[in-house]
């Protein structure tokens, strides 16, 4: 079955705003127990709009694991909400 | 008739595999493994999508997940992500749009452009080819689709389905009887087995059967109506199914988490679908006359029954009351419930009652809740006896209709 585990886990992240398709690129991210997590690529960005909160979901990997971490564009905050490896 | 030769004009774009492909995009680590788009988190859930990769291995769409991985070992369930689906369709949608204002989205993975009366036209090939980097670059690397060109919408489908996955092809007068003698009758968009057997009933087992077909037996012998006319005319190139359809029902249904519910527990869900059925029917801005509920059980027995009301109606009160009061009559060990409001019609003012009173109150409450719940997010206030079905009770999407996404 799918392997994701469900998080809730607040994060720093270090993202590059810039210009053109995805102008938010997420770069490396620290969670709660001081693991670093450097993103090779980011697979899908999409907003989730939750009421008129605006939430931007990115689903990312770090080559070893996907991860889907989300920045609430109202309070600008990062979460780090799921996280599956694949059995790799 | 001879067969159409007008220059084909019409573009079908399909993506393939659409949720199996937008799941392997937005996780890198799912691409090359065979992947299953499943509803919920179970072992006898069944696949909605597959990947190209499971497909390879002979998974099918619609078979329990337990058995697909006694086929394809390593199989792995993804949970289906509706928010993604539709980014990934509004994507697509402007993709098209930005090609023709003549634009029709048939499902959330496929869409029709329509290239007549446009000016400066380039090579349909060279766009079709341009709309596959574009998605590519603006969705993700991942990301496939099958483009068809033809000259009526029927032999663009069919051109789409020619050579998955990435294809891109011309169905036209020229080509159109070698395209038809490499096919199977089911192969043809709206052959089903059912209405295979009626064509083998009188000889007709292959395309090139059907095409030879002449349309006054097609239309007194085969299919006894207009629509044998509309399939020869299919067949050979010509439009006819340029139309749009208007809302008849609205309607949702839900397979229960658990068979050991209680009638307490079910009644619950009931309400649950009311209120989201109610909430559709007012986003659509549509009041109807009449509630139809269905059950199956788990010995895939099938009850329903229906109420039709003289005055119309939109708000989940109303549509609960009629909608538990049917289901008092329900038989037990059931397996699915669903209601669908029918007798829809445009909510334009409708004609003042003696209770106007109460209608107004009744109104009231309801565009207040509505409100809330867009400011708030959706079920920010519901009924007090719904409270949790969310966990289990999460909106899907159907392949069909692109009604409310």
């Amino acid at each position: 079955m799918n392997d994701e585990i469900f998080l809730n886990e607040q994060i720093t992240v270090i993202a590059v705003f810039g210009k053109g398709l995805n102008p938010c690129r997420p770069m490396k991210f620290r969670r709660t127990n001081g693991r670093e997590i450097n993103i090779t690529e980011i697979g899908l960005r999409h907003p989730s709009a939750q009421g008129k909160r605006m939430i931007h979901i990115f689903d990312v990997t770090d080559g070893s694991a996907d991860y889907r971490i989300e920045l609430d564009a109202e309070r600008l905050t990062w979460r780090l909400t799921r996280e599956a490896d694949h059995g790799i | 008739m001879e067969y159409n030769t007008e220059k084909p004009l019409i573009m079908h774009v399909d993506l393939n595999s659409a949720f199996a492909t937008i799941e392997q995009q937005s996780r890198p680590l799912l691409r090359g493994k065979p992947v299953a788009v499943v509803n919920r988190r179970v072992k006898n859930t069944s696949i909605i999508t597959a990947s190209y990769e499971a497909k390879a291995l002979g998974v099918k769409v619609g078979m329990k997940f337990i058995e697909a991985v006694r086929l394809a070992p390593g199989l792995i369930a993804v949970e289906s992500d509706p928010a993604k689906y539709r980014y990934v369709y509004r994507k697509l949608m402007s993709i098209l749009n930005s090609y023709s204002p003549n634009v029709v989205m048939k499902s959330i993975d496929e869409g029709i452009i329509d290239f007549h009366n446009i000016p400066n036209l380039r090579p349909l090939v060279d766009i079709g080819h341009e709309i596959k980097k574009r998605l590519r670059d603006e969705v993700g690397c991942a990301m496939r689709c099958n483009v068809g060109i033809g000259p009526n919408r029927f032999l663009a489908k069919t051109a789409a389905g020619l050579h998955k996955p990435d294809g891109l092809d011309i169905i036209d007068a020229t080509n159109l009887r070698a395209v038809y003698e490499t096919m199977r009758l089911t192969d043809l968009t709206g052959i089903a087995s059912h209405l295979e057997r009626r064509l083998n009933a009188v000889n007709i087992f292959t395309p090139i059967q059907f095409l030879d077909t002449d349309v006054v037996s097609l239309q007194k012998v085969v299919f006894k109506s207009i629509v044998g006319r509309q399939w020869y005319e299919r067949l050979r190139g010509y439009e006819v199914d340029d139309r749009t359809s208007d809302t008849k029902t609205i309607g949702r249904q839900y397979v229960l988490e658990n068979r050991n519910l209680t009638r307490f527990e079910i009644a619950a869900r009931l309400h649950h679908l009311c209120e989201s059925v109610g909430y559709r029917l007012r986003s659509q801005d549509k009041v109807a006359r009449g509630v139809y509920i269905h059950v199956r059980t788990i010995d895939r027995q099938y009850w329903h029954a229906c109420k039709m009301c003289q005055m119309p109606f939109y708000s989940d009160k109303t549509i609960n009351l009629i909608a538990q009061q049917l289901f008092l009559n329900a038989p037990d060990r059931i397996q699915e419930i669903g209601i669908r409001c029918y007798e829809i019609s445009d909510d334009n003012n409708p004609q003042m009652s003696l209770f106007s009173d109460s209608i107004e109150c009744d109104q009231q409450l309801i565009s207040a809740i509505d409100f809330i719940n867009q400011r708030f997010g959706d079920r920010t206030v519901h009924s007090a006896d719904t409270l949790n079905l969310s966990e289990f009770m999460k909106q899907k999407i159907s392949f069909g209709s692109t009604r409310y996404l």
